[in-house]
């Protein structure tokens, strides 16, 4: 519907300062960790690799790099295995219990994270697993899983479960139905669920701030100890690849909603992750 | 076999009298597998570390000990005073991204679409990152305020509270702006075309007929986002000032400056239940709107 009516481009002038609100502060991260200067300034004084190259050749700042990997790591995997079987086990379901079981799956992400944190913190000291990259993960796969689970079952909701018991009543196994009725089906929603997974736990900075040590300091750990005392351009550099990570997954998002139209929707339900 | 043909089998397949008692119950035990490892999981990594949380929290009198404390007290304040300020200007400034994307033709949406989601998918501390190159003293937006005259000496921007507003609002809108549009994707376009037909102009349309029927999306939105504000931890600290604390801040300080974990813990179920109760009364909301999310 196109209008030109004087309202409606009042409306459009005045939503202008709004949208660069939400987009500068993205938009100027990439500039500052290419500028040519040794102190962070926008607008930049010139295009320079100094600072990316400083970064790469700083053992901390690699480090940290290497450790969030692997975190993510630990995370899509996890994320992936128990947010898929748990959505195809409940697609088409009716038992007892039913709404208690998605609670529990979707709890995770209205817990606040700093309550979150806490509670592993103590946890992993007690049962005396600290020191290293596996409670992070395991801690960001705990967050992470009930995104997958909902892109997951967004990718279901089109799935006829008469298809399934029709394939069983022609002889298809357990595992062949899985195979080749459930898992073309929800490819799409797996892979939407494990770039959300990765961009949770690439981001993170509570929870991997309190069980941090020193073979285990995250990169967003390490940018939020050191903005704490300047503003440097390994943190510029730093920003720059988590935005490069943040538009990836967001162009494969777009092209995963002009495809399918389901995910915009429970995009508002993620409460935990972010804060 | 055609899509209708196939269609009209699965629906034949539904009622199909062959299915019986046995078949059905073999299927659901083995379907049961699938949930068993992410119950094993949750109850192991989620609930269990959450229960001793609050197993820890009713020892050493902790409740009475933080809930006396005057920073505690202050946190918490501050925690109400800011998550409501954040949530007021995220609302009306995620009206107006809804109405615009509302608005908007098919290709205009799926970019502004994009460019909402954008800061949706950046991690909170690069976002805090770039207000602070942006409102530090010699950043862009001072040379801006010296350039047109306003002021002649660098305005402190960073750590108070106005940057703490700012830099939440920023993290918040999109969570604001989906609510708030699904609910103006529901209002029915007829109302506001017999409306004019009948001689009201644009701003009654507006007044009468939008805000009225979107309302449920803006108490959808207002609720999501003062949830989410109230658990903020990164933003205080890297853009506030020591008196910018929030709740979050509190039980980090508690637990790794004191190290008095049973207060923290006290401080943690406090924040929890707070959470629990305004999720409760924000999924009452999206029933009453009629927003479907079956969760």
């Amino acid at each position: 519907m196109k209008t030109t009516n004087p309202q409606h481009r009042l409306l459009a002038l005045l939503s202008v300062p709004v949208f660069l609100f939400l987009v500068i502060p993205t938009a100027i991260v990439v500039p500052v960790a290419l500028n040519d200067s040794r102190y962070i300034t926008f607008p930049p004084e010139g295009f320079s690799l100094a600072a990316v190259a400083g970064f790469f050749a700083d053992k901390a700042w690699t480090s940290a790099l290497t450790a969030s990997l692997q975190s993510a790591g630990i995370a899509v995997v996890i994320g992936v295995l128990l947010g898929s079987t748990a959505a195809i086990g409940l697609h088409g379901r009716k038992f007892p219990g039913r709404s208690a079981v998605m609670g529990l799956i979707l709890a995770p992400m209205i817990v606040p994270t700093v309550v979150l944190a806490l509670a592993f913190y103590q946890f992993f000291i007690s049962i005396g697993m600290v020191g290293s990259i596996i409670p992070i993960g395991l801690a960001h796969a705990v967050i992470a899983t009930p995104y997958v689970y909902l892109t997951t079952r967004a990718a279901l909701a089109g799935l006829n479960p008469a298809l399934v018991r029709s394939a069983q009543s022609l002889g298809a196994g357990p595992l062949s139905v899985l195979r080749h009725v459930y898992l073309p089906i929800i490819l799409p929603g797996l892979i939407s669920g494990a770039l959300f997974a990765f961009s949770v736990s690439i981001d993170e900075t509570v929870m991997s701030l309190f069980m941090q040590s020193p073979g285990a300091t995250t990169l967003p750990v390490k940018m939020f100890t050191d903005i704490q005392f300047n503003l440097t351009p390994k943190i510029a550099v730093s920003s720059a690849l988590l935005v490069s990570v943040a538009t990836i997954g967001l162009l494969l998002q777009v092209l995963f909603v002009l495809r399918r139209r389901s995910t915009a929707r429970m995009l508002p339900l993620a409460v935990s992750a972010q804060t | 076999m055609t899509a209708a043909t196939l269609q009209t089998a699965l629906e034949q397949g539904r009622h199909a009298p062959g299915e019986g008692r046995p078949k059905g119950r073999r299927r659901l035990s083995g379907w049961w597998l699938l949930l068993a490892p992410i119950l094993a999981f949750d109850v192991v990594l989620f609930l269990t570390p959450l229960g001793k949380l609050v197993a820890s929290s009713f020892a050493d009198n902790a409740y009475q000990r933080v809930l006396e404390d005057p920073l505690v007290l202050r946190s918490l304040v501050n925690t109400l005073s800011i998550s409501l300020a954040s949530t007021i200007v995220t609302v009306v400034l995620g009206y107006v991204i809804a109405l615009v994307l509302w608005r908007a033709g098919t290709v205009t949406r799926v970019i502004l679409f994009a460019v909402v989601l954008l800061p949706f998918w950046t991690g909170i501390l690069v976002k805090n990152f770039a207000w602070a190159v942006l409102l530090q003293d010699n950043g862009i937006v001072n040379v801006f305020l010296q350039g047109i005259g306003l002021t002649h000496a660098p305005i402190e921007l960073l750590h108070n509270r106005f940057a703490v507003i700012i830099g939440m609002v920023h993290c918040l809108l999109p969570y604001a702006v989906f609510p708030i549009f699904s609910s103006l994707t529901a209002i029915d376009d007829r109302l506001g075309l017999a409306a004019r037909s009948l001689g009201a102009r644009e701003g009654s349309v507006f007044r009468r007929i939008t805000l009225p029927l979107s309302a449920p999306g803006i108490s959808a939105a207002g609720l999501l986002v003062f949830i989410i504000s109230t658990g903020f931890f990164i933003t205080p600290v890297v853009m506030g000032g020591p008196g910018d604390m929030m709740i979050a801040n509190q039980i980090d300080y508690y637990a790794r400056q004191l190290t008095d974990f049973s207060g923290a813990a006290a401080l943690a179920v406090v924040l929890t239940v707070m959470v629990s109760i305004m999720v409760a009364v924000y999924q009452r909301v999206l029933k009453a709107g009629g927003q479907h999310e079956d969760n």
